[in-house]
């Protein structure tokens, strides 16, 4: 197991951001989000969530043109690295082997 | 669709935003918000500008929010973050000092909190009021012949009506009449109800007393009106709402008017029923203009800007007016008390049947004096060990000082440090208050709480700036001290910086003097206290039970008395008029001498023919009552030592007096003289006393002297009598010496707070000794290696290094005994009855401290002197 553990909201946080793929930028993600998940976003649990995840290595962000709109601030783009693709797998792994590990009654009560 | 124009965010909004947000994270996330603004902002300006409050409101988290240290930006920030850093690490580093200071303090500050709720607790007597500063009581001061002169809190019932027709300075009047105990009938049931009284009509628009039903202006207009307390109207009929129900007093038939909440117990008034005061006299129709006996109290609001003094120069018209008696002034003179002073400036007030729990103010001021006293020495201990481990900081003011830290900022490093310590105590003084108040309410019998403080804001804001205050001063001095120090000479070596320390035994002195002063205070306190307690009044209050008389026991007093006495666990049974603990009533005496009739009027009391022999008290001359003569029966008196000197005859027995009712032919006489006993408390001299005995007048209570070794079958015999012979009153009683213990509880109870304060100060002072030992018998512990070398016997040392702290108490010694001597008796001047002030307790208290101080040191001390000297002089 990857020393490194994430929790569920920076799980679906980075999942969206691959899912926006070149796109993945602040409002776009929260949009996205919000959209998927169902639930309200502020801002600033989302940039925290990335930040962190940022600082952890799993992703890693790059500024895009100045354009018109935006007060003329630049969007930051979000990519996932390697090593964060490597942990989703890793999640993904250990809910997947609890799920098997499951016997079949155990929701029949 | 038409090209809108954009809608910037509010500039506010993003000023903040950029202001506390991280420089990094500012421009994506500033361009996310413009955006996600823009566009909310075609759909909804409104709702766009409150979602962005929310965003930035949210994003000022943990995070976001840039770093404010002092390496990024231009502020103080780091340093301070610093200060705090290493004010913690020296606080853990020594951590006996930094519990010692802060402790210190922590009790000097809870003692302050308690003092505080205690005085704030009493200040609230009568407070509720909202006339409170223009209600006055009225008080006579009379001097009549043949008795001691006193202050009185009773008024005649006339004086209350007539006063305020005739002096335009009064706007109204409420006359307050307690009948005690009385005993409702409501149908078959009958129920004893204490504190009813009688009033005016006006009384529910001078006082306060909230009505929960009724209108305060009409709820006892009329005879026989009654106000409940819900406590009572509970009782009596189970619920709340009894407007228009009716019980039974002697007969007369009271209809309820309004039902109040139950009395709070900061009132000096208390009662449970009040009912209209003609309900009492609905067959005396000249109340309002009746002079003569005082019985009740009178109350006047007066106008703004009434001059008491002008009020006073008209009053011995007034009397000599109404009352229609020449001598009239000779004998009374008014005044007006304010309300406010009633609770707490009443001592001197004789006959003052209405004042609960009445307490002598001026011990409000030694509370307050002793609260400060306290605060002082621990701020003082906190000045001088904070200055005393100055040394161990040295190194640490010259480092700073030689990477470029200013004077003015280590000064405010070290004011910062004892403001933090402050509040820390604080902090523990809060806990600690609120572990102790449940003890000390059983103690001194009251119901302090924290949240007299913590309910107002006001207050909180002035303990914190006491506090920070107090950290203040506590650090000026050791903050210019350390800022001080050369860094040069510091990081060389701290010796050649060592200076005699006058300031911090000056310090101790001062903390010690104070210290010493209340424990010296605090044994003649007790002293007093013991005194009172034991010394022999001159008759007998243990063992007595006082059963509370009625209509049915008085009926049936001979046999109930006759059925008593078969017992053998009851040694004794008597009657008497009034209760021995306070004053008795002045009535007016008549004496016979050659030149003719004198009126005097000493105090009084009509007792059974047995009650010199149960209370034991001793006769001087003369025999004592006896049925064998049917005169001794009203016509034969018994006085006191101090009444037969101020008669003045060679042999008092025999003489012709009697009661001033009693025609000149035919006076009774003088059959016996008894001893000065304290028949009021010891703070008042024995007054001029004559005893007399009318078995037909009534008697209020009945003395019962039990078997001390039985008193438990004894009470129960009592009662078990009681019943038989009494069905319709239940039994109530009382012990005599606990109605004396009564007498002194504003003295126990500031004895009590005295003696703690004391013990507490003389700890405090004792735990800055120790940490000062400490710190300066390490200084010499090389001496001390020295001189063990070259053969310094452990004694000699002990006796070396005890020696400056002995001399500091000597020099407390002699500094606190003048003025502790002067406050002493002046204390003591309150008791007619009193201990001399004894130099002994002055040694004696001189003795404790030292005897405290040097064992507080010798751990220090001891230690030192048998250390082993190679230790000590190895290194250099």
């Amino acid at each position: 197991m990857s020393k490194v553990s994430i929790g569920e909201f920076e799980e679906i946080v980075m999942l969206t951001v691959a899912v926006l793929y070149k796109d993945a930028y602040g409002v776009a993600i929260k949009k996205d989000l919000e959209k998927r998940s169902k639930r309200k976003v502020s801002l600033g649990a989302m940039r925290t969530a990335l930040k962190r995840l940022e600082k952890k290595g799993l992703l890693v962000s790059e500024f895009g043109e100045v354009t018109a709109v935006r007060g003329g601030k630049r969007k930051r783009y979000f990519k996932v690295t390697p090593y964060g693709k490597k942990v989703l797998e890793q999640v993904m792994e250990t809910r997947k082997r609890l799920w098997d590990a499951i016997p079949e009654l155990a929701f029949d009560m | 669709m038409g090209q809108q124009k954009h809608i910037a965010p509010p500039h506010s909004l993003i000023r903040f935003f950029r202001w506390f947000c991280d420089p990094e994270l500012v421009e994506d996330l500033e361009g996310d918000m413009t955006e996600l603004f823009e566009e909310r902002s075609r759909a909804n300006v409104a709702r766009a500008k409150t979602l962005l409050v929310w965003e930035i409101l949210m994003l000022f988290r943990p995070g976001i929010i840039r770093n404010f240290e002092g390496n990024k930006n231009l502020n103080n920030y780091g340093m301070i973050k610093n200060y705090f850093k290493s004010a913690w690490r020296s606080l853990m580093k020594y951590k006996t000092f930094s519990a010692i200071n802060i402790f210190s303090l922590t009790i000097g500050m809870a003692a302050c909190m308690v003092i505080f709720l205690f005085v704030k607790d009493e200040r609230s007597f009568d407070a509720f009021h909202k006339k409170r500063d223009k209600i006055y009581r009225l008080c006579e001061v009379q001097s009549f012949p043949g008795t001691n002169t006193q202050n009185v809190a009773l008024s005649m019932p006339g004086m209350g009506p007539t006063m305020t027709n005739e002096f335009p300075e009064i706007e109204s009047f409420v006359r307050f009449w307690n009948w005690g105990d009385q005993l409702l009938e409501l149908g078959d049931k009958k129920i004893t109800i204490e504190n009813v009284a009688g009033a005016d009509s006006t009384f529910f628009e001078m006082f306060d007393y909230p009505l929960v039903i009724g209108d305060p202006a009409e709820v006892i207009d009329e005879p026989l009106d009654a106000v409940v307390s819900e406590e009572v109207a509970i009782k009596l009929f189970n619920k709340k709402d009894v407007i228009g129900e009716t019980f039974v007093i002697d007969g007369d038939q009271c209809i309820i008017r309004g039902v109040m909440e139950n009395v709070p117990e900061n009132s000096h008034l208390q009662f449970n029923i009040l009912l209209n005061i003609k309900s009492a006299t609905l067959d005396n129709p000249d109340f309002d203009s009746q002079f003569g006996g005082n019985f009740l109290n009178t109350y006047f609001t007066l106008n703004e800007g009434a001059d008491l003094e002008k009020m006073a120069e008209r009053y011995p018209d007034y009397l000599s007016r109404n009352t229609g008696r020449d001598n009239i002034n000779e004998m009374y003179k008014l005044y007006l008390q304010p309300l406010v002073d009633v609770h707490l400036a009443s001592t001197d007030v004789e006959h003052d049947y209405n004042n609960y729990r009445k307490f002598n103010g001026t011990y409000i001021d030694v509370f307050i004096l002793v609260g400060i006293f306290i605060l002082i020495i621990a701020s003082l201990n906190f000045m001088n060990l904070t200055t005393a481990r100055a040394s161990n900081r040295a190194k640490e003011v010259g480092v700073r000082k030689t990477i470029g830290a200013l004077k003015g900022q280590l000064f405010n490093q070290f004011i910062f440090e004892s403001i933090m310590l402050s509040c820390m105590a604080l902090i523990f003084a809060i806990v600690l208050t609120f572990i102790a108040l449940p003890f000390l309410n059983i103690l001194i019998e009251r119901q302090l709480s924290l949240l007299a403080i913590f309910s107002e804001p006001t207050l909180i804001v002035i303990i914190l700036a006491i506090t920070i205050t107090l950290g203040l001063l506590a650090g000026i001095y050791p903050s210019i001290y350390l800022s001080s120090f050369k860094p040069v000479i510091v990081l060389k070596g701290f010796k050649s910086y060592e200076k005699k320390s006058m300031f911090r035994s000056s310090l101790i002195i001062i903390q010690f003097s104070l210290a010493l002063g209340m424990i010296i205070a605090t044994l003649v306190v007790i002293q007093q206290l013991t005194y009172m307690k034991n010394k022999d009044i001159g008759f007998t209050t243990d063992h007595i039970l006082l059963l509370d008389m009625n209509e049915q026991t008085r009926e049936k007093y001979d046999e109930l008395k006759q059925a008593l006495l078969s017992e053998s666990n009851i040694l004794g049974v008597t009657g008497s008029g009034q209760r021995l603990g306070n004053n008795f009533h002045q009535w007016g005496f008549k004496v016979m001498h050659d030149t003719g009739v004198a009126q005097l009027a000493p105090s009084n009391v009509f007792v059974d023919h047995d009650y010199l022999d149960v209370y034991g008290i001793k006769l001087l001359q003369g025999r004592s009552f006896s049925k064998e003569f049917a005169t001794d029966d009203g016509l034969a008196f018994i006085i006191n030592e101090s009444f037969a000197k101020d008669l003045g005859f060679d042999d008092p027995i025999g003489q012709k007096v009697g009661h001033s009712w009693y025609p000149n032919d035919s006076l009774g006489t003088v059959i016996g003289v008894t001893e000065d006993f304290n028949f009021n408390s010891l703070h008042y001299k024995v007054n001029k006393l004559s005893i007399v005995v009318h078995t037909d007048w009534g008697f209020s209570e009945m003395s019962i002297k039990l078997n001390g070794e039985n008193i438990a079958q004894a009470v129960k015999d009592v009662e078990r009598i009681y019943d038989q012979f009494v069905t319709d009153y239940p039994i109530d009683y009382e012990f005599l010496d606990k109605h004396f213990q009564e007498l002194y509880k504003s003295d126990e109870q500031m004895g009590a707070v005295i003696t703690i304060i004391a013990a507490l100060s003389i700890f405090i002072g004792c735990m800055g000794l120790f940490g000062l030992a400490s710190i300066s018998i390490q200084r010499r512990i090389k001496e001390v290696g020295i001189r063990k070398v070259m053969g310094a016997s452990v004694n000699n040392l002990v006796t070396l290094l005890s020696k400056n702290f002995t001399l500091m108490i000597l020099v407390s010694f002699v500094l606190a005994t003048p003025v502790t001597y002067l406050f002493i008796s002046r204390w003591l001047e309150n008791f007619a009855f009193r201990v001399q002030v004894d130099p002994i307790m002055f040694f004696a208290g001189g003795f404790i401290a030292l005897v405290i101080a040097l064992v507080t040191i010798s751990f220090h001390v001891i230690k030192a002197a048998n250390s082993n000297p190679v230790n000590s002089l190895k290194y250099e």
